[in-house]
C-alpha cells in the first residue's frame, strides 16, 4: 500500500484531523493575536505596572515547556478543580496562553524600542497625534513586528501536534491511528512532514523576507 | 521673535546649556557655531521645544514658556511655525521622498505647488519617488530641507544641513535661505562651514561648553572679542 492509497482510503480521517488541527491553530492564532496585541500595548504604555507583571508571567510561561504546560492544565489542574474539560479546549487555552504572552512580548518591545526620532520629525512637521499614529507609528511597528509574529504563529501551528498527547483528534493523532492499522510509518510520517513543510516553509520564508526588507528600509536612518 | 532667555538644560546632573541667551528676528539668519559637543543641537532642541529647557524662558512671538512651570504643556500649536531639520534628517523610512514632503504639506493644508518648485530647485526630480534608503545622504538631506521649507515656517532651525551637500547644492541652499528670509522667515543655522556662515548669516553666536561666549554681527566674526573665538576662527 503506497502513501496515495493510504491517503485515499483514510481520506475522511485525515480530513477530519486536518480540520481539527486548523480549528485549533485558528483559535490559538485569533486569541493570541487579539489579546496579545492589546496586552502588549498596555504593557508598553503602563510599563511599570502591566509591563512588569506581563514580563514576569511571560518569562514563567515561556520557561515551561509547552507539553508540560498542556499536561499540567489537562491532568493535575482539572483533578484539583474536580472538573473534566474537553481536551480540545484545554489545548486551546494552554497554547493560546503561550501565544498571548509571545505576541505581547513582541508588541511591547517594538513599541518601547520604536525610534523616537520619527515622532520628533512628525511633531516639528506639525502632524497631529492621530495622523502620526496612523501614518508613521503603526505602519512602521507593523513592519517591525510582522516577521516575529509570523514565526511565532508557525511555531504555534507546529505546537498543535502536542494536543494529540491529550487525545485531541488532530492530524498527528490521526496519522498515528492510521499507522497503527496499516503500519507504514515512513510513508505516513514523511507525508506529514511534507504537509508541514508546505504550510510552514512559505510562512517562514515570508517572515525572513519581511524582516530583511524592514532592516533595509530602516538602514542608514 | 524667537528668543531663549537664560536657558539651562540639565541631563541628570550634567549641565548641557548654561544660561543661554539667544534671539532670532524674522528675516534674520543667525549662525550658531562652535566645536563639537558644545551644545549647538541642544540649543535648537530647546528653542523648538522638542526637548524643552530645564529652566529659563522660550518666547515664540506672543507665546511665552517659562520653565520648569511650562514643562509638559502642549506645544503642538507652535509646529510647524517653528520647525527643525535635524542632522540625522529623520525622514520616515516607509515613505518615498515625495510622500515625506507631501504628507506634512497636505496635513497642514498647504499647497504642493511650492513644494514641487523646491523639489525642482534642489534637483530632486529624479529621485523623489524613491525611498530614503535608496538615495544618497545628500539627496536625503535636500529632501529633509525641502520638507521643512515647504511647511512655510516662520522660524527654521537647521542643524548641520550642509554636511553632505556639494558646493552647487550649498549655493542653492544659500539662495533658497536668502529668499525665505526676504519673505520674513528667521533661520538659525548650525554649521562648521565658517565661509558659508559668513556668506549667508546676519549674525553669529559662538557656543562652547554650553555657554555662548560671543555673539554679534557676522562681519565682526573676523575680529572676535574673545581669545577662544579668535583661536577657533583662525583654525577654520
Amino acid at each position: 500500500m503506497n502513501i496515495f492509497e493510504i491517503l485515499v482510503q483514510y481520506r475522511q480521517a485525515f480530513l477530519n484531523g486536518l480540520f481539527v488541527s486548523f480549528k485549533l491553530a485558528l483559535s490559538i492564532w485569533v486569541i493570541g493575536l487579539i489579546i496579545g496585541s492589546i496586552l502588549g500595548i498596555f504593557a508598553a504604555r503602563l510599563s511599570k505596572s502591566v509591563g512588569r507583571i506581563t514580563t514576569i508571567i511571560g518569562s514563567i510561561i515561556t520557561s515551561i515547556p509547552a507539553l508540560v504546560f498542556l499536561f499540567w492544565l489537562h491532568y493535575p489542574l482539572q483533578a484539583a478543580l474536580q472538573v473534566v474539560i474537553n481536551p480540545f479546549y484545554t489545548a486551546v487555552v494552554a497554547l493560546s496562553i503561550i501565544n498571548i504572552f509571545g505576541v505581547s512580548s513582541i508588541v511591547r518591545s517594538s513599541i518601547i524600542d520604536f525610534p523616537k526620532q520619527y515622532i520628533t520629525a512628525a511633531k516639528v512637521c506639525g502632524l497631529k497625534k492621530s495622523i502620526t499614529i496612523r501614518r508613521i507609528i503603526l505602519p512602521l511597528i507593523i513592519r517591525q513586528i510582522l516577521p516575529g509574529i509570523l514565526i511565532l504563529q508557525v511555531t504555534m501551528l507546529q505546537s498543535t501536534l502536542f494536543a494529540s498527547l491529550i487525545s485531541v483528534e488532530e492530524i498527528f493523532r490521526v496519522a498515528q491511528r492510521v499507522n497503527a492499522i496499516v503500519y507504514r510509518p515512513i510513508q505516513i510520517y514523511t507525508a506529514l512532514a511534507f504537509l508541514f513543510i508546505a504550510l510552514c516553509l512559505p510562512l517562514n520564508l515570508f517572515a525572513f523576507w519581511l524582516n530583511k526588507k524592514y532592516k533595509v528600509l530602516t538602514s542608514d536612518q | 521673535m524667537l528668543a531663549g532667555n537664560n536657558i539651562i538644560k540639565k541631563f541628570a546632573e550634567q549641565i548641557a546649556l548654561d544660561s543661554i541667551d539667544i534671539n532670532l528676528n524674522p528675516g534674520e539668519i543667525n549662525a550658531l557655531i562652535g566645536p563639537s559637543g558644545a551644545g549647538k543641537t541642544t540649543v535648537l532642541r530647546a528653542l523648538s521645544l522638542i526637548d524643552p529647557p530645564s529652566n529659563g524662558k522660550v518666547i515664540i512671538d506672543n507665546h511665552q514658556y517659562a520653565f520648569p512651570t511650562s514643562l509638559n504643556k502642549d506645544y503642538e500649536i507652535l509646529w510647524p511655525k517653528v520647525t527643525v531639520v535635524f542632522q540625522q534628517l529623520f525622514l520616515w523610512p516607509h515613505l518615498t521622498l515625495y510622500d515625506n514632503i507631501k504628507m506634512p504639506v497636505n496635513q497642514n493644508d498647504l499647497d504642493m505647488d511650492y513644494a514641487e518648485e523646491l523639489i525642482r530647485f534642489f534637483n530632486l526630480c529624479d529621485c523623489v519617488q524613491r525611498y530614503p534608503y535608496k538615495v544618497s545622504v545628500g539627496q536625503r538631506q535636500r529632501a529633509a530641507i525641502v520638507r521643512a521649507i515647504s511647511l512655510r515656517p516662520k522660524y527654521l532651525l537647521l542643524d548641520e544641513v550642509t554636511s553632505a551637500l556639494d558646493v552647487e547644492q550649498i549655493k542653492n541652499l544659500s539662495q533658497c535661505l536668502s529668499r525665505i528670509c526676504s519673505e520674513g522667515c528667521g533661520v538659525i543655522i548650525v554649521t562648521h562651514l565658517l565661509g558659508f556662515a559668513r556668506h549667508i548669516a546676519n549674525r553669529y553666536s559662538f557656543i562652547e561648553n554650553g555657554r555662548i561666549l560671543e555673539t554679534g554681527l557676522i562681519k565682526n566674526l573676523d575680529e572676535p572679542t574673545t581669545k577662544r573665538v579668535e583661536e577657533f576662527v583662525s583654525i577654520m
